[in-house]
């Protein structure tokens, strides 16, 4: 059987069900995170309009408290893990070997199974809306709201048994996209000459790698306090809660970086090309990225101020988080300074990333407000850090991902999205957003709690409450836009041609959408911008063999395999053994065959 | 990370031990446990010094059998720059957990002597020996 | 010994950037990430080391006699797997198939220990649940011991493919020593745990 599969041809043609299924094309595999993590997007978007929808007035009778938790929880749960960092790795699937050269990454099946542990961790987690209740303890799972006393539904199980499967998927993605971007760079291509979006990719890795085994082992302590009885988090018999929210946030801060640095590396490519200069300060910018990285591990306990840390920790982690503003102020200059004096080309892209300087700069501004333990103590729990968290994953974020598919729609599809429903897209998104989230700052420091499904009408709220919820319907009626733009886009003919906006990297550098094998020729780097520096010195593409022979890895049936066996085991370890051992045997098969298959 | 496409001559050439070295290093492995073992049975001898010798022996013992066993020291120093990031981490992050938790008020929450201890940091910990840092 | 070499270990077919296997590099970044699954687990049982509100106390029910036969044994399997590694690399499959079996079997010896010890602790009263010594010490070992037991079953299967008529291959001996690497981290991660548990006075 392996064998047969070995022959099949993975040629352009070939679009069937079964290819889509065995590819290990890091273009398909890409496309697949990215609309999944779409889709995933507009569930959670769903979630966050019911939730507004129940605070448009007061006391309002749309959800009743149960599912409100439940719809706030699954919203953050949805758009972080399943939104956000899909569409993030989307991106990074698609194009770490096109920006840096290469024909693929450097384990094409590992990374086929990342995407198939990420789709079925992700149904997993939503499937708990139909097996007896959704995640209701928010994203961070506190104890004793995550205890089996307090949480009696198995929505906490799904919680973690879902990010333990989750987990899986992103620790195998960033692996194998630490190691390609380290060791499959073309000819040329020094660390130094990487595009900015490839290195921060690169801290992303790296901070994936190095937190999520620390969320993993918080996540297996709660799985054991809740179905085997331990007390890891739960007072009464020597456990701590507080233990718990260090966990969780050793992992959280570095994970907050996750969600943003892709997008300071996708402004830090659009804003150069838009403005049709190299980017100011490179070098700053890179090592800045490198810093946010490195300092985001030692910031976490400033979740915690209002735990009682004490005041030497207070003073430690409200330094190290004031410093933190320091590199990330040092790269909004430099996206300042590669648009000054520069000829700017205002296409859509070009409107998100100015969008994503101008939001992100408030969210962080908000945040070094947070890092003041006094404060903070004032803003904890408050609808003031609701506003601050979004402007910046919203703000920042989605803004850097949208600015993203307009640059990179072309190049992903050949065709290029309407300009003028992507400009009525970023004004009602913008527009939208900010009337979303800038009330809640107001809201927040008027005293509005996080988290509170109703209100009373006397507290004065309501006005801000009504526009915030305006605001979200007109957030979807942005993204309601970007569909139908879409749509109209995937109907018409391939009109992009390999290089719409006269790009620096080297994914303009093939067709669009780029062959099985990216490059007919692997090029040769001699700059940070090779495409502009081989047009400014007249160095033309080198030539295509006449008898180009380029061996691709065939593709296989064995991650499908092994992610079944993974995503049995995470099924079963919330019913029955038998589900478990299954599994395990599924797992085991998969790998063995997995070994075996002949890749040349 | 500065080096570039290097291309690797000292990649397809094994670590110059011998198996006899190997065997030797085995020796020495032992030896260090069976000192430690000692050590810890005779708590006295060295009082206050023995965690720190202890955790001195066992740090000797991980680096060994790293730049030995696991060949480090014959490798290119990206490898080595890259498990190092990850050991520093994750021994700064037990360190700063056992400093954060040293005087935690909370953990004798479950016990009687929380109500009637006169202050938080004075509350003992019920059963069982002090932190482990305050040897 | 550079001429041995060359005969068993031929070129590496990829061209990388810094010219050393991708699996190589994959497997170290893969154990720094698990210094900090391990940092946490450790991290966890000294946080909880004396505030187990009810016995057995770890002073005494550990076992140190017993625990200090298996640390040498994990210690001896290190030495096995080194030899096996070192039989790969210069053509001398036969050594490489004895020692990659003896490593096995006392990778299984360990595991039999640790099953002893657990039922020991299990008898005298200490489960899972019974305090916070319990469920921080079963979790962090039971862990470390799960560990052992997928590079068993790794070291196993590569000795059922050693055997195959076309053996491991041209790159045999990469996958012995990436295999070998799993191994000795397993064991250097004993050697912290056992300090850490049993060594320093509880």
């Amino acid at each position: 059987m392996a064998t047969a599969i070995g022959a099949m041809t993975h040629t352009e043609e070939d679009y069937g069900l079964w290819s889509w299924l065995t590819t290990v094309d890091h273009k398909r595999i890409g496309a697949v995170y990215t609309v999944a993590g779409f889709l995933f997007f507009l569930v959670g978007g769903l979630e966050a309009v019911a939730v507004r929808t129940q605070l448009a007035v007061p006391n309002g009778t749309v959800l009743d408290a149960e599912s409100y938790n439940q719809f706030f929880t699954m919203h953050a749960l949805t758009m972080i893990f399943l939104a956000i960092m899909p569409m993030g790795a989307g991106f990074f699937n698609y194009f770490i070997p096109l920006q840096i050269g290469a024909r693929d990454v450097a384990f094409p099946r590992l990374n086929a199974l990342s995407l198939w542990i990420f789709l079925g961790g992700g149904l997993l987690l939503n499937s708990s809306f139909f097996l007896g209740g959704a995640p209701n303890g928010g994203w961070f799972g506190y104890a004793p709201l995550s205890s089996i006393e307090y949480a009696k539904t198995s929505g906490m199980t799904f919680y973690v048994v879902g990010l333990l499967t989750l987990g899986v998927s992103t620790l195998i993605a960033s692996l194998n996209f630490a190691v390609t971007i380290i060791n499959m760079r073309a000819p040329g291509m020094s660390m130094m000459r990487l595009p900015v979006f490839i290195w921060m990719v690169l801290v992303v890795a790296f901070l994936l790698i190095l937190s999520l085994p620390v969320l993993t082992v918080g996540l297996l302590q709660l799985y054991f306090d809740r179905v085997w009885g331990t007390s890891f988090f739960s007072p009464a018999t020597g456990g701590d809660p507080i233990l718990w929210q260090h966990i969780f946030w050793i992992f959280g801060h570095p994970e907050v970086y996750v969600l943003i640095l892709p997008s300071m590396g996708i402004v830090s490519e659009v804003l150069p090309v838009m403005s049709k200069k190299p980017l100011f300060g490179y070098s700053a910018i890179v090592f800045a990225g490198a810093a946010i990285g490195v300092l985001g591990f030692g910031v976490w306990a400033h979740h915690m101020f209002t735990t009682g840390l004490g005041p030497v920790p207070q003073v430690v982690f409200s330094a190290s988080t004031m410093a933190i503003g320091i590199p990330t102020g040092i790269k909004i200059f430099n996206w300042l300074g590669t648009m000054y004096g520069g000829n700017i080309r205002f296409v859509t892209a070009t409107y998100f990333s100015v969008a994503f300087i101008a939001m992100f700069t408030i969210g962080g501004i908000s945040g070094v407000m947070h890092a003041s333990p006094p404060v903070d103590g004032h803003h904890q729990d408050s609808y003031f850090v609701v506003a601050h968290l979004h402007y910046v994953l919203f703000g920042g974020a989605i803004m850097g991902i949208f600015s993203g598919l307009f640059y990179w729609f072309p190049k992903m599809s050949g065709r290029m999205l309407d300009e003028g429903l992507g400009k009525i897209t970023f004004w009602l998104m913008f527009v939208g957003m900010n009337l979303t989230f800038f009330p809640m700052h107001f809201l927040g420091l008027a005293g509005m709690p996080r988290r509170i499904y109703r209100y009373d009408a006397d507290l004065g709220w309501e006005t801000w409450n009504m526009v915030a919820t305006l605001g979200s319907y007109t957030i979807a009626l942005s993204v309601f836009i970007f569909l139908i733009n879409v749509i109209k886009t995937m109907r018409k003919d391939k009109d992009a041609g390999d290089d719409p906006w006269g790009g620096a990297t080297l994914e303009w550098a093939t067709s669009s959408p780029p062959p099985a094998h990216d490059f007919d020729v692997i090029p040769e780097v001699r700059d940070r911008d090779p495409l502009w520096h081989d047009r400014d010195h007249g160095i033309a593409r080198a030539a295509v063999p006449e008898h180009n022979h380029i061996h691709m890895p065939p593709p296989s049936y064995f991650p499908l395999i092994v992610a079944l066996g993974a995503l049995l085991l995470a099924v079963g370890s919330m019913t029955h053994l038998s589900v478990l051992g299954l599994g395990v045997v599924i797992c085991i098969y998969g790998v063995w065959g997995w070994a075996l298959e002949p890749t040349d | 990370m500065s080096h570039e496409a290097h291309a690797a001559e000292s990649h397809e050439e094994h670590p110059p031990t011998t198996i006899r070295e190997y065997v030797m290093i085995g020796l020495v492995l032992t030896v260090v446990t069976i000192v430690e073992l000692w050590a810890s049975y005779n708590e006295p001898i060295l009082g206050s010094l023995l965690v720190p010798a202890l955790f001195i022996m066992s740090a000797f013992k991980f680096a060994v059998v790293v730049a030995m066993f696991m060949h480090l020291r014959f490798e290119h120093s990206l490898l080595w720059k890259l498990f190092s990031f990850g050991l520093v981490l994750g021994t700064a992050m037990i360190l700063a957990m056992t400093l954060l938790f040293w005087n935690d008020a909370t953990d004798a929450v479950g016990g009687p002597e929380f109500h009637t201890g006169s202050t938080l940091n004075e509350a003992s910990k019920p059963g069982g020996a002090p932190a482990p840092a305050k040897h | 010994m550079a001429a041995a070499a060359h005969e068993t270990q031929p070129a590496t077919q990829h061209h990388t950037t810094m010219g050393i296997d991708n699996r190589k590099v994959l497997m170290w970044i893969f154990l720094a990430s698990e210094c900090l699954f391990f940092g946490a687990l450790i991290s966890t049982y000294l946080i909880f080391k004396g505030d187990s509100l009810v016995g057995p106390y770890p002073k005494e029910i550990l076992n140190i006699p017993v625990t200090s036969a298996s640390t040498f044994v994990l210690l001896m399997s290190s030495l096995t797997m080194v030899l096996a590694v070192y039989g790969a690399q210069h053509g001398r499959l036969g050594m490489m198939k004895v020692m990659l079996l003896a490593t096995v079997l006392l990778g299984i010896g360990f595991l039999g220990f640790q099953a002893y010890e657990f039922t020991e602790f299990v008898h005298e009263g200490l489960g899972l649940t019974t305090n916070q010594f319990g469920s921080s010490f079963f979790v962090l070992t039971s862990f470390h011991g799960a560990h052992v037991t997928v590079g068993v079953l790794y070291l196993l299967s590569l000795l059922l493919a050693s055997n195959r008529r076309t053996g491991l291959g041209h790159d045999r001996a990469l996958h012995i020593d990436l295999a070998g690497l799993y191994w000795h981290f397993v064991d250097v991660i004993w050697i912290v745990i056992f300090t850490i548990i049993y060594l320093i006075p509880n």
